[in-house]
């Protein structure tokens, strides 16, 4: 199929029914015209229907559509909710060959008045295509309301997203459980966030929040607080222990690594009935959620209560042991995963550094120290290399040391940091110093103990490949900074030493997988960190769940494309558009949790964000705007 | 303050008011009927739609739950206003036919039988219960359940739980179609909801025998004003 019969995608109607504009090809149109390996014969969704084939009829399609949308409108406001039922009744009647006159003005008229007056965008949305379609197609709903002939049902395949919810790599029902926390049912909003997200407490504290970079409200006044609502029910059901089916299988899956990359592909694989291992060289799980993120963001009990979650349900776990030889493993096990995360430091280019001072230090081993408990003495000046979120918990977490003066050195500016702006905020409130468009290159001692560092001043030159202006020394601009202690959080690169060469490597020393973590090697697969580079909690998850299932496809001979992983491949031609068309809403302002002061907070190592309380959160989340889109798609014959 | 117009009328009101706010202030009246001055909004019936200028042209919205801002021109008896609260009535209506509220109002707006029918029982999720009894009571004993993904119930609706509920009946007293009803049988009270039945033991005074208040309705007065059981033994006749 070459050509689109009729589009009114995104309110822009191609007609060529008439086929006299053989010129409008598939290309023109921005939706996907392929499902997999068949093509679309049409699709109707939130901004408009498509046909690819003659043969399918319109009515039948935006019934099936109304039908569906229906039964998504939440009940809100009665407009939406009885009104989509009346739309779907009338159209069931139409179709069932029971039409009566007047029908097609009726679903006109209430098609409009609906649109306009609903409380919120999921229903404003809904109706879109069946106006399209009752203006372009008038002639079909007319025959068929006159007809008095029963209209088949039509094959399609739904789904259901919105643009937060894609946003996410876990792809996580954010509206449906915001919804929930809405209407305090908070115990069923865990239910339902437990379904793609294994780690709720620790993403609900530390998730770096995709999906509120992609929500609409944002378009209206601010985002909803999703991470922060997210901990409400999560919070509460911290010691629910879940239910799951007692492995049905034999085969046996390592996976090496307890880092949220690995977790998440044993709490897959094991709910599967897979006798699951985990090996992971150092004595606490958790990877770089417990090495890495200091406790006062993630409180250490909070993060072992959640891994046992995951590991009660029988995997075996051993701690301490790492693996040295990838090979060792495959004889007794089915499938390998390489969850190994990226751990290893990389030069950093400063003179006279010494690796035996303990005070000059990789950031993260010096994260690694404090949160596996070795004391170390407070010092009066530290200087912190780097501008990511690393460098940025090096130097808080100095700070509740008890350390006098902290300063950030970053070879670039504020502005290009790419830590989280509020954490960059939560420094400066803390009294941690910056000094911008500056890099260290050497290292001052005096009798076996740091006393400063050199310093050179830097400008922003021409934008480099990751479009940021490239940081180049400027001459003589040479300079001393006093200190006794400096720690570099420049960025890991994975540790590949234990795969002798069995996978292919990046230049940065990544393993070579595909997104769904499949290798050159059939038995081995890898996922999280050790593949993608130093990256976040969620999208290791992701990567360990997508991995889980290409172990499983691996280990039951099933080559069978999923249906989402098909449906991937559509919403990435959607981009699902953030444009709103719902109905005009005044302006929020967006709540967010309590924090304890900074002079508190600096104290010691409590938890600095406080939990929303249930009104509070209750509140927060009605916010949302419910930007559900549902889409219906039917394959053609080829 | 802020000054806006309704209906050619010149009004100032605190920042922050809603339109419906603004209206009564100025002695206009806008039908409603999911909105009580003593509750949140919740902007669920849309009978109190009015008509709203904007740059790009006039649009409808719930002057319950809509803020009012400087300059805004209101109008509550333009033909979009009316047309789009007869259509939030025709909604009303056909889900509860008997209810004397809706039937009255929709009889105001012009409309007299809905040009559709609806299944189900008589509650059109109005949420007037579930608010009174958060805000109100101060219990969260009836809670509404949303449709949609991956849910247990199929329908929305709005759940009473037994255990929380005291049976003090301020959901029945303020539902507006009769969905939720209370019958007082001696020395059981019943309260019938769209979906379920709920019993609850009355307490008899300790003096003239009466049956007067449900027994978990006084524990949990009692519970509230931190005072023992037994200051609730007698029925209001009875104290003196
Ligand atoms: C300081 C810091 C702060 C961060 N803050 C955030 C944040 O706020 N939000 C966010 O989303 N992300 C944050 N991240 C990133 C996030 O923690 C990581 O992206 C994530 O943990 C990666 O998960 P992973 O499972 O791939 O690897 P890891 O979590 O690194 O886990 C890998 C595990 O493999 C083990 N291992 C390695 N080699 C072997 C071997 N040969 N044998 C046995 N075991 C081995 C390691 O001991 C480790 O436990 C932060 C990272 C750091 C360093
Ligand atoms: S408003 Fe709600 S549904 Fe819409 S994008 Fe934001 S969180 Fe998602
Ligand atoms: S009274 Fe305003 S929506 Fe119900």
């Amino acid at each position: 199929m070459s050509s689109v019969v009729f589009s009114s995608w995104e309110g822009q109607v191609v007609d060529n029914r008439s086929g006299q504009h053989a010129a409008s090809a598939a290309s023109d149109i921005k939706v996907p015209l392929k499902y997999g390996d068949s093509d679309v014969a049409a699709f109707i969704s939130w901004d408009g229907l498509v046909l690819a084939d003659k043969k399918v009829s319109v009515v039948a399609l935006v019934k099936a559509y109304i039908a569906e949308a229906a039964k998504l409108a939440c009940g809100e406001c009665s407009m939406g909710y009885r009104g989509l039922a009346v739309l779907a009744d009338i159209l069931g009647r139409i179709c069932g060959g029971k039409g009566q006159p007047g029908d097609v003005d009726l679903l006109l008229d209430l098609a409009q008045n609906i649109q306009k007056n609903v409380k919120c965008d999921f229903c404003a949305n809904a109706v879109i295509p069946l106006k399209d379609a009752l203006r372009n197609y008038r002639e079909a709903f007319e025959k068929a309301t006159s007809g008095n002939e029963v209209i088949p049902n039509i094959d399609y395949i739904k789904k259901v997203t919105a643009p937060c919810q894609e946003a996410c790599p876990i792809h996580q029902d954010v509206p449906g459980y915001l919804e929930l926390v809405r209407n305090r049912r908070n115990t069923e909003a865990l239910k339902l966030i437990r379904r793609t997200n294994c780690l709720p407490c620790v993403t609900g504290r530390t998730c770096v929040a995709f999906c509120e970079k992609n929500c609409v409200r944002g378009d209206i006044d601010a985002p909803l607080s999703i991470r922060a609502l997210k901990r409400v029910p999560a919070d509460m059901g911290i010691i629910q222990p879940q239910p799951f089916d007692k492995g049905a299988r034999e085969d046996k899956v390592a996976i090496v690594g307890a880092g949220p990359a690995g977790l998440s592909a044993a709490n897959y694989l094991a709910r599967l009935g897979y006798q699951v291992q985990i090996f992971d060289e150092q004595p606490t799980s958790g990877g770089m959620t417990f090495a890495g993120i200091p406790s006062y963001r993630l409180p250490r009990n909070v993060l072992a209560l959640e891994i046992e979650h995951i590991t009660s349900l029988d995997i075996l776990m051993h701690p301490d042991l790492r693996i040295r030889h990838v090979e060792d493993l495959q004889k007794r096990f089915k499938a390998v995963l390489v969850a190994t995360g990226a751990h290893q430091s990389r030069d950093n280019g400063i003179d006279n550094w010494n690796a035996d001072y303990d005070t000059l230090m990789e950031g993260v081993s010096f994260l690694r120290d404090i949160s596996c408990g070795k004391a170390i003495a407070p010092k009066n000046q530290v200087l912190v290399v780097g501008g990511g979120n690393t460098a940025i918990d090096c130097a808080r977490t100095a700070k509740r040391l008890g350390c006098k003066d902290v300063t950030i050195v970053y070879r670039r500016g504020r502005h290009e940091m790419p830590a989280r702006d509020e954490e960059v905020k939560a420094a400066e409130e803390e009294g941690i110093k910056f000094q911008f468009l500056a890099v260290p290159t050497k290292i001052h001692s005096q009798n076996s103990r740091v006393v400063g560092a050199e310093c050179i001043r830097m400008e922003l030159g021409e934008p480099d490949a990751s479009g940021r202006r490239k940081p180049v020394p400027m001459k003589n601009s040479e300079f001393t900074m006093s200190a006794d202690m400096v720690l570099t959080a420049i960025g890991e690169v994975p540790d590949t030493s234990f795969l002798d060469g069995a996978l292919e490597l990046t230049s940065w020393n990544s393993v070579k997988a595909d997104k769904n973590g499949v290798t050159v090697v059939p038995w081995l697969f890898a996922a999280g960190d050790c593949v993608s580079g130093p990256a976040s909690v969620v999208e290791a998850m992701a990567a360990g769940k997508r991995a889980a299932e290409s172990i499983h496809a691996y280990i039951s001979n099933n080559k069978k494309l999923s249906s989402e992983l098909a449906l991937d491949g559509v919403l990435h031609d959607l981009s699902l558009s953030r444009r709103r068309r719902g109905p005009k809403l005044p302006s929020t302002k967006r709540l967010h949790p309590r924090e304890l002061p900074p002079d508190e907070r600096v104290q010691g190592f409590d938890e600095a964000e406080e939990c929303f309380n249930v009104q509070v959160a209750a509140r927060e989340a009605g916010r949302c705007l419910r930007c559900y889109r549902v889409m219906l798609i039917v394959k053609g014959q080829g | 303050m802020v000054k806006l117009t309704i209906d050619y009328k010149e009004i100032q009101v605190e920042d922050g008011a809603t339109i419906l706010d603004a209206a009564v202030k100025a002695g206009i009246s806008i039908p409603t009927l999911c909105h009580n001055e003593e509750l949140s909004p919740a902007g669920a019936c849309r009978v109190c739609a009015v008509e709203v200028a904007t740059d790009k042209g006039p649009i409808t919205v719930a002057s319950c739950n809509y803020p009012v801002a400087d300059g805004m021109v209101v109008s509550t008896r333009s033909e979009m206003a009316l047309k789009a609260r007869k259509l939030a009535l025709e909604m009303l209506l056909a889900q509860s036919p008997h209810s004397e509220k809706i039937t009255k109002l929709a009889l105001d707006a012009g409309l007299d039988a809905p040009r559709f029918s609806l299944k189900g029982d008589e509650c059109v999720l109005c949420r007037l219960c579930v608010r009174t009894c958060q805000e109100v009571v101060g219990l969260n004993a009836i809670t509404f359940i949303a449709q949609g993904l991956n849910r247990d119930n199929k329908e929305a609706c709005v759940e009473w739980d037994a255990d929380k509920c005291i049976a003090c009946g301020s959901c029945a007293f303020i539902c507006p179609t009769k969905a939720v009803t209370l019958c007082d049988n001696v020395d059981t009270r019943v309260i019938q909801t769209p979906n379920t039945k709920m019993e609850f033991k009355m307490k008899a005074c300790t003096k003239c025998g009466a049956y007067y208040a449900p027994e978990k309705q006084l524990e949990y007065m009692a519970k509230t004003a931190k005072l023992p059981i037994e200051k609730f033994d007698l029925c209001m006749d009875c104290r003196d």
